[in-house]
């Protein structure tokens, strides 16, 4: 198995982001606030060190940056907060958004002096600090989306971002800031349009999208679908090379790229699955990470769905005597609810991920390390 | 959502009909031949008519009815199928599951227990998220 540790905080985790050394971790426990923990010498000890109240309503977003140790948190209230530690205290700044939507995902951009935020206004704001007024502002991207902003994620350059939205569609925009972003000087880079002009927009999936997030490099984009879906779109750029892969369980809610070549997917199945492309670069599914306890006949399905499909079934009047009823092992894995969050616990920018954490909706954060899974995974990682 | 902009129209409806009708004509001599397996493949291809218009996809649906009350191996119907038309399988079942009509609600039943087995929950997801090609 790959997991190191896990450990339940609260009934049910929203978000949680790690701070710079990895040794504290900053959760939202479903509710307005944000704890702050730090873990001891011996296993499973973590100590609450603070926590942040500022926000009215649940914090949908954290993200604790590694370079200048701020966290950025964001809220169903329409409001950001930046904090600073000064002292040994969490010290708020106000983000004024300009939403009047909830805002419901964060981001800081590679350099940090910038953070992204997608909201079900159907728009993404820029933050970036002015120096001369000394406080954030948020410049909007008002156009292109139909619906709320699920998911943002920066590409390694720091200017373009790409975005989910429930309109199903993914896209990237640039979005350069003159005095804040300092001009590429190779020609022909594509990171020099106008702020909010948008790149590049992909129309692969029906149904919500959610968790979109860049290759190391920022050659390829992986993004899900709620349809039980992932895409995977290579060469990102203007003739991108996109992939659908269908696959059997149920939908995931975000991704995580652990090497070019290797994607872990969380979700609805409390199990992370990985994908990985081949030689010829097709994606597929290649297992959950967890070992599957062998299945009895086919459905491995907890008791709750064998008795429904049993009554489902039984209403036909040629009942088969149906095997899979029996299969009442209970989700042997370490999450037993919807993973909604996967964050890297490796240095920002290395080309692979050694170890991941997971949050779910039943509390837990499970810290995964795949250093002695190579052989397992196979050559693609 | 962002309505029908995922597709144009292949044809007019009276073309597609007509491609329907053809494929039934071969679905029948199929059924004669005792080939039901054959006669499902061939219904199910081209499927879902790539149109908004409510009947071609009765006429598609209708065919699909015939092909699948003739199955009566569901084991072998699923190992001759190709994997990417189980989704359209499913989403033709829910159909049928819809009409409330006995011997139709339990082939389909039957049909969708063994689906499910094979190509999971995602396969139901897949249908019941796709609002766009709809059967």
């Amino acid at each position: 198995m790959a997991v190191v540790d896990v450990h339940r905080f609260a009934e049910s985790i929203t978000c949680h982001a790690w701070s710079p050394d990895l040794s504290m971790v900053a959760l939202c426990p479903n509710n307005n606030e944000v704890h702050i923990y730090k873990s001891s010498q011996e296993q499973d000890q973590w100590e609450r060190l603070h926590v942040l109240e500022k926000h009215d309503q649940i914090v949908s977003g954290i993200d604790w940056s590694s370079k200048s140790n701020r966290i950025v948190t964001v809220s169903h209230d329409r409001n950001s907060y930046v904090w600073s530690l000064e002292g040994g205290e969490w010290v708020p700044t106000l983000v004024i958004l300009r939403l009047n939507r909830a805002a419901l995902c964060v981001q800081w951009s590679p350099n940090e002096n910038k953070f992204a935020v997608g909201s079900g206004a159907k728009t993404v704001c820029i933050c970036y600090y002015e120096q001369e007024n000394n406080w954030w502002v948020s410049k909007l991207i008002r156009k292109r989306h139909e619906s709320s902003v699920t998911s943002v994620a920066w590409h390694p350059n720091n200017i373009l971002l790409a975005t989910t939205s429930t309109d199903g569609k993914c896209r990237v925009f640039s979005t350069f800031i003159k005095g804040v972003d300092t001009k590429d000087p190779k020609a022909g880079s594509p990171a020099e349009s106008k702020f909010g002009e948008q790149i590049l927009q992909l129309d692969l999936s029906y149904s919500w999208a959610f968790g979109v997030k860049w290759s190391p490099s920022g050659n390829t984009l992986a993004y899900v679908g709620h349809s039980s879906m992932i895409y995977f779109v290579d060469d990102v750029g203007p003739s991108p090379l996109a992939q659908s892969v269908a696959f059997r369980d149920l939908p995931l809610r975000d991704v995580l790229f652990i090497s070019e070549k290797m994607v872990i997917g969380v979700g609805y199945d409390s199990n992370p699955m990985v994908f990985a492309a081949d030689d010829t670069g097709i994606w597929s599914f290649i297992r959950y990470i967890g070992e599957k306890k062998p299945e009895s006949s086919g459905a491995s399905y907890s008791s709750q769905f064998s008795e429904a499909f049993t009554k489902f079934y039984g209403q036909s009047k040629a009942t088969t005597a149906n095997e899979a009823s029996e299969s009442s092992k209970s989700r042997e894995g370490v999450h037993d609810n919807c993973i909604n969050a996967i964050v890297s616990l490796s240095k920002a920018g290395s080309p692979k991920v050694m170890r991941f954490s997971t949050s779910g909706l039943d509390g837990k954060i499970a810290i995964w390390d795949l250093e002695n899974m190579e052989e397992e995974l196979g050559h693609q990682f | 959502m962002a309505g029908a902009g995922g597709f144009v129209e292949a044809d007019n409806a009276e073309a597609i009909i007509a491609r329907i009708e053809t494929k039934s004509s071969k679905i029948e001599s199929l059924l004669k031949q005792y080939k039901p397996v054959e006669a499902l493949k061939t219904a199910l291809e081209g499927s879902p008519p790539k149109t908004l218009d409510e009947r071609c996809k009765s006429a598609n649906w209708i065919v699909v009815h015939r092909a699948l009350m003739a199955i009566k191996d569901i084991e072998g119907m699923l190992n001759a199928l190709d994997v990417e038309y189980y989704d359209i399988l499913m989403k033709y079942l829910y159909r049928g599951l819809s009409t409330g009509d006995r011997p139709t609600c339990d082939q389909c039943l039957k049909i969708h227990e063994k689906l499910t087995d094979r190509a999971g929950l995602g396969c139901i997801l897949r249908c019941l998220t796709d609002t766009i090609n709809t059967v």
